[in-house]
């Protein structure tokens, strides 16, 4: 009769993986489905590899200033030389600071070349804080790197700015994980609890999140700030101070979760489940979860780079990380003037990677959230 | 998180590629006479005064806004508003025009400062345009007796306050009386009155003079009347934020406050019903020029809108006691008005589009390119003022540590704090925060101040020496190095660390502070630096729970008004918080000094103010040829133009002087009388 | 419903005493008072002021006494309706906020209105488009704003709308607008000042609503009563818009509880640098200086504010939601 009738009812093998594929593998293929994602995820990946390997690829001592490198703009590496061969190479600066307008100019000088090696020896370190070396990425056949290379110029102390902007990266895709990781496992616990149980767990519970919210996270910040000892390292101080307010930030999430257990706990596939004599336990894991995993992915995605916007945001209120520590919320800061803007824009760099990584983690998430998506 | 190796090898690497580096990067470190060549800085210069009366003018004008109120009879006659012993003025280029708004920025009512300065001639004396003489301010001139103990001033007849009551010695006695004598009103009262702890007394002795007499030979009291001190400060300033200073107040007007007066119930009443709690508030409102636009001043302007709006707007005080030599009351500028601005990369890029037409205040000097780059734009020219303190930069020693007895050793050794002198390398910091156009050295003022102990104390222990610095380490007992090359202690062999606590000012002490650790590291020295909020840190410090403190010296160029920030006389310090204590308890509360050197400085100090001026500017030499020679205070870069010294004026301005004193005693702008200035066009 | 609201209420009031006494808490923490910070003001604009001055700050500020008589004072000023007076601005404190509060809210409701207004459809095109080009496009801008770092970005614009066109630099007004009478002269002038604080501060929660809205417009539209209806011949629109979009909107629901202190607060980093007289520098600087009184004030009024917001999207969620509703009053 109608054409869906005729269709054979032989199952293609396609189809059959389909069906006996576990919940896994149906997660991998639905998340390369979204291009964006998988690309997202490939970026990340090398951000994390660039700040575990982070002292190899800088190659300047990031603490080592002088005022003659002061604010040198980007120096290229000149790939040929006269004859056309491969023989990447930098010039030698000459600076002056013009005395009627104040300005530095640098002028580089063909005649003195310096070589470009790669596996170049810079400052010691201990790679992978284990073993002590001092070869780097990209070097200079002779003297060192820090009086050479300026792939993307220097900062006004003359410190090279793509050397600290990639230990920058180590910092900041790091230091925040632990308060992020605690903020979330507080949040899905308490706020299912309170979800599904309602009662006087689930208001005790409320007024603690009302209470709890209605901190305002600066002063805090402020004032936990001003109470830990004078001894403790900016990272120190950090880390400690995340790991209180993460006591704190798992309040927006269980509200969110204890919004959809409400909501969920009056569907009729949970219904069937107590009726079927399943416990409570059973209903939560089995059940629940992975209704809204989606909506927990897309949180943490979130949480991610909300860990890292805080970090900039809070350097800027100049509450977070300090120097001597260098992390992209300090490196921002010593952009954020109008000295900069007009005469090293060079150092507005570090805001490339900062949205690079947010957006990449945003749509890494967007993506995870459609491929954990049961319904789909 | 890397620790900076100064393993051997990289050490030798360092050292070797000094030259090397040199060779392939050369600039040129900025000298004195590039300084010149920028044009910016000028000869020190002001108006002059004119204290000849056959030279003073007979015949009197007044602004135009003044002249109709004299018409519609809400003014008696100029004649009749201006003292019959005026402060006459010869306007540094030529006489001026009225008129005119004098538009400035300020950053809330936290900024008093910005508008007190202004109206600092409101002071009973002030200083030469260089800074060097005391001359007369709203008073016409003091006499000191021979014998140090009597104190007479001058006031001028016929001088009356904004709001057209006489101003005479009845106000000193009043405040000192109802004011400074009320323990309520002000509870503890200022050492400047009590010279060796004896308290002295104001007298009226008639309506224009007023004597204080003291018990104990007390020179410095001339001084301190004139500087910016809680005795000479002068209404504006040292009647503000509840503090009651000053000397003198308007007795007239505030008697309405005071139960002595009227009664406790009546004033207390009174403050319920006005909004404040109860009649000691009421009075530190009414009494303050910031808050109270009804308060009379003397100033050259009054409020008319207060300080917490987002406009403080001032306008001419109409019973100013200064005309020009046309005969002229001053000011001529009609009003002055501040815009609020709260962050200060806004007010500079403000100051750059021209909308402020006088700031010197907030102006960032590592902002120097960029605004030249828009003189023309904005229609301003920028002048650098030097200023004259040693250090704008430099590290606090805390003498009197107890928190750790390992640093404790450390910082009160003189050979460590000279090695750590002998470590910075000044040219470098120079050149990358000042433009190089500081004067690298000790903290000593500078040469041109009476107080300077001489040019040989610019350079001692104030030079870069690593070698020397190296060896001064090693002798003292710090030879043993840990594997990445930084010196350990002596007590548990672990790395010797130093805590620097420094403060975003005016110049970024934290990077500056980031510039010297790394220095230090060349004399195996790791200093770690804690950047922190300024209120903290103060507190911080003041608790004495500071190693290395990073500041500047200002004020101390003239050290018995301001020596704070260079000998522990007044308590919280920074050289040595306890120490400042025990002197100024007179030995009850706090820490004695063990350091010979210390009561030394405690005894030439405390000598000084019973010594006539050469003796007390010979003691301050003697002292800082201590203070330089023992390094309490490791000196940098001073005598700059870091601090209130980038000045940016409209080129609508007259009578504008090339180059202003730049410092604390001289309340920059207020010494270069803005009274003076007005628009040509 | 009554009881419900009543019992809300009353656990409303209690939680608003606790934020009192957390909150007088964290603000003495730091071993700093007004005086000190005032000292350090003093120090930093180049004066001083004497031990003797200090004492009589302190004195007069009655920062002497042991703090539980402090916070008792505080408290039972509060119960009253009088928060006192700045110790910084020397006017009560309901003024100087009251002075700010407007343009504050006048502000976010601007940010909240261009948020949702840009996240909403781009949210409901992403998911109804998944995976095509529009939907990578649209998501990339809306997220381009959450990436960039919005104080950067309000320092750049400031810069190069100086720059470049010469244009008044940060504020809400021109500076001879901010004395003037209200005319139609001086409402231009504002709008003239608001598009780009505005549309800096709305960038940033365009992303965060995208993402939730396409998140949870995806969950739903896979839900088998979206088949039934698409099968039924309902228009592509109605089938979006008529129930997937409202149930998707389920947790806005919860979080409309933080917008109403959003509204006082959110907007703090853009006004610290474009220098808008609004709430937000008022706070930091009241933190700064230690005025506690202002401070407290600040905190207490945007606890109120979360504590209501909370109280709201309860009520909300149930409205919304009747299997809520009937659950919650059960």
């Amino acid at each position: 009769m109608s054409a869906a009738i005729s269709e054979p009812l032989v199952i293609t093998e396609a189809e059959t993986r389909v069906a006996v594929a576990t919940q896994r593998q149906l997660i991998w293929w639905r998340f390369r489905k979204h291009k964006l994602a998988v690309v997202s995820a490939a970026i990340v990946l090398a951000f994390y590899v660039i700040g575990v390997f982070a002292d190899s690829i800088a190659y300047s001592e990031p603490f080592d200033t002088m005022a003659s490198r002061s604010y040198i703009p980007p120096q290229p590496i000149h790939w040929f030389d006269a004859d056309g061969r491969f023989h990447p190479r930098v010039y030698a600066l000459k600076g002056k600071r013009d005395p009627r307008t104040f300005k530095l100019s640098y002028a580089p000088d063909p005649s003195e070349p310096r070589d470009v090696v790669l596996f170049g020896r810079g400052y010691d370190y201990n790679l992978f804080g284990l073993l002590p070396t001092d070869i780097h990425l990209l070097g200079v056949a002779n003297g060192r790197p820090q009086d050479a290379l300026f792939l993307l110029g220097t900062d006004q102390l003359g410190r090279d700015v793509f050397s600290r902007l990639v230990l920058a990266t180590q910092t900041s895709l790091t230091i925040g994980l632990v308060g992020v990781t605690l903020s979330l496992v507080l949040g899905v616990l308490l706020g299912g609890l309170s979800g599904l149980y309602g009662g006087w767990i689930d208001v005790t519970i409320q007024r603690v999140i009302e209470i709890l919210r209605s901190i305002p996270t600066i002063p805090l910040w402020m004032g936990l700030a001003a109470a830990v000892p004078t001894s403790w390292s900016p990272q120190r101080v950090y880390f400690a101070i995340t790991l209180i307010i993460s006591l704190i930030g798992w309040t927006e999430l269980a509200r969110v979760v204890r919004g959809r257990f409400l909501a969920l706990r009056e569907e009729d596939f949970i219904t069937a489940a107590e009726l079927c004599g399943a416990s409570r336990l059973r209903i939560i894991f089995k059940h629940m979860v992975p209704s809204f995993l989606s909506h927990i992915i897309a949180a943490v995605s979130l949480a991610l780079p909300a860990m890292i916007i805080s970090e900039t945001t809070l350097s800027f209120l100049g509450l977070g990380l300090r120097p001597p520590a260098i992390s992209w919320g300090v490196l921002l800061q010593d952009a954020q003037n109008l000295q900069t803007l007009a005469l090293a824009p060079w150092l507005l760099v570090v805001a490339v990677p900062v949205i690079v990584v947010i957006l990449a983690f945003n749509f890494l998430g967007d993506g995870l959230r459609d491929a954990a998506d049961p319904y789909g | 998180m890397i620790t900076p190796s100064l393993s051997r090898r990289s050490m030798l690497s360092a050292l070797a590629a000094s030259p090397a580096a040199m060779a392939f990067l050369r600039s040129a470190i900025a000298r004195a006479d590039d300084l010149a060549a920028s044009g910016l800085v000028g000869e020190l210069q002001g108006p002059t005064m004119i204290t000849d009366p056959a030279k003073w003018p007979t015949k009197f004008a007044e602004a135009p806004m003044l002249a109709e109120l004299v018409k519609a009879g809400k003014l008696p006659p100029v004649e009749q508003r201006i003292p019959a012993e005026p402060m006459v003025w010869q306007p540094l280029n030529e006489v001026g025009k009225y008129g005119g708004t004098w538009r400035r920025a300020f950053t809330g009512p936290a900024d008093g400062e910005n508008g007190n300065r202004i109206q600092s001639s409101d002071k009973p004396l002030n200083w030469s345009a260089d800074g060097s003489k005391i001359v007369p301010g709203m008073a016409k001139g003091y006499l000191l007796s021979d014998d140090g103990k009597t104190y007479t001033l001058s006031l001028r007849k016929g001088m009356r306050w904004s709001d057209g009551a006489p101003f005479t010695a009845d106000d000193f006695i009043f405040w000192f009386e109802d004011i400074y004598g009320n323990p309520e009103i002000v509870p503890t009262p200022t050492p400047e009155m009590r010279p060796k702890g004896k308290p002295g007394r104001m007298v009226k002795v008639d309506e224009t003079t007023v004597r204080w007499e003291f018990d104990v030979p007390y020179y410095l009291f001339e001084e301190i009347m004139a500087g910016d001190t809680a005795m000479g400060g002068g209404q504006a300033v040292r009647q503000a934020a509840k503090v009651s200073f000053g000397a003198y107040a308007p007795g007239h007007y505030l008697k309405q406050f005071l139960p002595k007066y009227s009664s406790l119930e009546a004033v207390n009443a009174r403050a319920k019903q006005e909004g404040f709690e109860n009649w000691v508030q009421m009075l530190h409102f009414k009494k303050d020029w910031e808050l109270n636009t009804e308060v009379p001043v003397l100033g050259p302007w009054r409020s008319v809108r207060p300080i917490n709006t987002p406009i403080w707007l001032l306008e001419r005080n109409p019973y100013y006691y200064a005309v020009d030599t046309a005969g002229n009351q001053l000011p001529y500028f009609d009003r002055v008005q501040f815009t609020l601005a709260e962050n200060l990369e806004i007010i500079n890029l403000r100051a750059m589009a021209g909308e402020y037409d006088e700031q010197e205040r907030h102006i960032d000097l590592a902002k120097l390119p960029v605004l030249l780059d828009n003189q023309a734009k904005g229609n301003y020219k920028v002048h650098l003022d030097l200023g004259f303190a040693g250090s704008d930069f430099m590290f606090h020693v805390n003498q009197s540590y107890t928190g750790d007895a390992e640093i404790r050793k450390w910082l009160t050794n003189a050979d460590f704090r000279r090695a750590l002198a002998l470590g910075i390398d000044r040219d470098q910091l120079n050149e990358t925060f000042w433009l190089g156009v500081g004067t690298p050295g000790s903290p000593a003022p500078g040469e041109i101040m009476p107080q300077s102990p001489g040019p040989v104390w610019r350079k001692k222990w104030s030079v870069l020496d690593i070698a020397q610095a190296n060896a001064l380490l090693d002798k003292i007992g710090l030879a043993k190095k840990d594997g990445d090359g930084y010196r350990v202690r002596t007590d548990n062999g672990q790395r010797l660390r130093l805590e620097v606590i420094a403060i975003a000012a005016f110049l970024p002490y934290p990077k500056l502070s980031e510039m010297v650790a790394d220095q230090w590291r060349q004399i195996g020295i790791q200093a770690d630096v804690r950047e922190m909020e300024r209120g903290l840190g103060f507190a911080k410090q003041t608790n004495n729970e500071h190693q290395l403190f990073v500041w500047n010296n200002g004020g101390t160029e003239l050290l018995y008004l301001f020596p704070t920030w260079a000998v522990p006389v007044i308590p919280g310090a920074a050289f040595g918080p306890k120490y400042a204590d025990w002197y100024s308890s007179g030995g009850t509360q706090g820490m004695k000094p063990d350091d010979p050197n210390i009561m030394k400085i405690f005894d030439l100090y405390t000598e000084a103010a019973g010594l006539k001026a050469e003796g007390r500017n010979h003691n301050a030499q003697e002292i800082w040829k201590i203070l330089v020679d023992q390094q309490y205070g490791i000196g940098t870069v001073g005598q700059s133009p870091a601090g209130l010294g980038v000045r940016l004026v409209s080129n609508r301005l007259g009578n504008i002087a090339a180059r202003v004193c730049n410092a604390q005693h001289c309340r920059t702008p207020g010494n270069s009388h803005p009274e003076t200035w007005y628009f040509k066009s | 419903m009554l009881p419900y609201l009543l019992r809300r209420l009353v656990l409303a009031a209690v939680t608003i005493v606790a934020i009192t006494l957390v909150t007088f808490g964290i603000l003495h923490l730091p071993p700093v008072d007004f005086v000190t910070a005032y000292a350090a003001q003093a120090a930093a604009s180049g004066t001083s002021i004497s031990a003797a001055e200090a004492d009589a700050m302190r004195l007069a500020y009655g920062l002497n006494q042991p703090l539980w008589v402090q916070y008792w004072k505080w408290l039972s000023m509060v119960s009253v309706g009088d928060f006192g007076r700045s110790f910084e601005y020397g006017r009560p404190v309901t003024e100087v906020i009251g002075d700010r509060l407007w343009l504050t809210v006048l502000l976010s409701m601007g940010a909240i209105v261009i948020t949702w207004g840009l996240a909403l459809p781009i949210g409901i095109y992403s998911a109804v488009r998944q995976y095509s080009i529009g939907d990578y496009v649209f998501t990339f801008l809306g997220f381009i704003g959450l990436a960039i770092p919005n104080f950067l970005l309000a320092l750049i614009v400031m810069y190069f709308g100086f720059r470049l066109f010469g244009i008044n630099v940060g504020g809400l007004f021109s500076p001879d607008q901010q004395l003037a009478p209200w005319t139609w002269t001086k409402v231009l002038d504002l709008l003239n000042h608001l598009p780009v604080p505005v549309l800096i501060l709305s960038l940033a929660g365009t992303a965060q609503l995208v993402r939730i809205m396409r998140a949870n417009l995806l969950d739903e539209l896979r839900r088998p009563y979206v088949v039934t209806a698409r099968a039924r011949g309902l228009s592509e629109r109605r089938v979006i818009m008529k129930y997937p979009v409202r149930a998707a909107l389920n947790p806005f629901a919860s979080t409309i509880g933080y917008l109403l202190p959003f509204m006082v607060s959110g907007s703090v980093i853009i006004s610290v640098v474009l220098s808008l007289p609004t709430v937000g520098p008022l706070l930091l600087r009241s933190l700064l200086s230690q005025d506690m009184l202002l401070a407290s004030t600040i905190i207490l009024l945007l606890g109120i504010l979360t504590v209501f917001g909370t109280l709201l999207s309860d009520l909300l969620l149930m409205w919304i939601d009747p299997r809520i509703r009937l659950g919650q009053l059960r």
